[in-house]
């Protein structure tokens, strides 16, 4: 039997491997992405595709709101920086960058636990999906991508986070926190992954996140 | 359609091909960064470098692909969500006093700026130069939302953005 990693897309092959996923410990990790073993899924278990019978879009949600929040302007302002990064347009990169900083010191404050982060983080987990379903109907292939990438990081955040809680200090103990800058995959280990398990790119492509006094 | 050479200084080897065939000296600067001044766009330079480092980019894009109402408005929640979690991880990165936890919500609010900042390319915001992102800074021209608002940043990126 096969077992699929959520996350990264890992595929642990018992007939490969010679032991049976059930046997292995609980601490073991997905070894390209360190996911917790709760996080793979016999691939028979996989949810087969629904063929794309012209379902009704829910109609609530086809308003689109024009005003965008603070929130969302300091994310369309770090978009536009790094598209115009792309473009070799370092000027102006760094024009909205500023933008960008003043929407995101303007955003609500939010004060709340590592649980209530965790519960926000599982709802847009399964939130990826019905997106997922409305972009399908209209072959959206550039948000399915954003949404395929933005699942498995999610994932992966809240792994991490249950994992910290698992754990506390324990699992930064001498490990470093790095981030994808393409994706935003975060990975807790001594050195970044050769290659991002999300979306491929090298490991000088992370960035290592620094402490209070780095 | 005009176009202009920029090269990836990530992918440069220093063969400097470039600069025996430039006819204009501008790929010769002393930051490395070719003169778009000088740049007559003939693409020479991306034609003979070994690194392949130099691309030939347009003056004017293209307009961007289409979006749907239901799609966008969906993605945008989405992104909202982001917004409200990196509010979230700001404030424990401000009241903890643990270096690990700090570290770790650091590189959670870098991962989730750059979740919402992907959400809204692809929610018609993917080209600077697009409609969408001129209606943007324009709205926040004619009434910006508070005083501290960096307005002269504004006007030049509508500048820029509309030549």
């Amino acid at each position: 039997m096969k077992y699929t990693c959520q996350v990264c897309g890992y595929v642990y092959d018992e007939e490969v491997e010679k032991v049976l996923f059930e046997t292995l410990p609980d601490d073991w990790e997905c070894p390209l992405c360190r996911a917790p073993k709760s996080e793979f899924l016999p691939q028979e278990e996989k949810k087969v595709e629904e063929p794309l019978v012209s379902k009704p879009v829910p109609t609530n949600h086809s308003e689109v709101n024009t005003d965008l929040s603070y929130g969302q302007m300091a994310m369309l302002c770090a978009n536009l920086s790094r598209a115009c990064e792309k473009q070799y347009k370092n000027d102006e990169a760094s024009l909205f960058a500023k933008l960008e900083d003043y929407f995101v010191k303007h955003t609500e404050p939010k004060q709340g636990s590592l649980d209530d982060l965790l519960e926000m983080i599982k709802k847009d987990i399964d939130q990826y999906s019905v997106i997922r379903e409305v972009a399908d109907q209209y072959h959206d292939r550039g948000t399915a991508r954003a949404l395929v990438w933005g699942e498995k990081v999610t994932r992966i955040l809240s792994s991490l986070l249950l994992q910290y809680e698992k754990h506390g200090e324990h699992l930064l103990d001498k490990q470093e926190v790095w981030v994808c800058s393409a994706c935003g995959f975060v990975f807790v280990g001594e050195e970044a992954p050769e290659l991002c398990p999300v979306c491929k790119v090298p490991s000088w492509k992370f960035e290592k996140v620094t402490g209070r006094e780095g | 359609m005009s176009k202009y050479a920029v090269r990836n200084l990530r992918l440069c080897t220093k063969d400097c091909l470039c600069l025996f065939v430039c006819p204009v000296g501008a790929t010769d600067t002393e930051n490395s960064v070719i003169d778009v001044e000088k740049c007559i766009g003939c693409g020479a330079c991306a034609e003979v470098c070994p690194s392949k480092a130099i691309s030939m980019v347009p003056k004017e894009y293209p307009t961007q692909q289409p979006k749907e109402d239901a799609v966008v408005g969906l993605m945008k929640e989405m992104v909202e969500s982001k917004a409200t979690q990196e509010a979230f991880t700001r404030n424990i990165q401000e009241t903890t006093d643990k270096d690990g936890l700090y570290r770790l919500m650091k590189g959670f609010e870098k991962s989730l700026r750059l979740l919402g900042a992907d959400g809204m390319r692809e929610s018609r915001y993917m080209l600077p130069q697009s409609n969408e992102t001129k209606e943007f800074l324009q709205k926040l021209i004619n009434t910006p939302p508070s005083e501290d608002f960096p307005l002269e940043e504004a006007k030049k990126l509508l500048e820029a953005m509309s030549k």
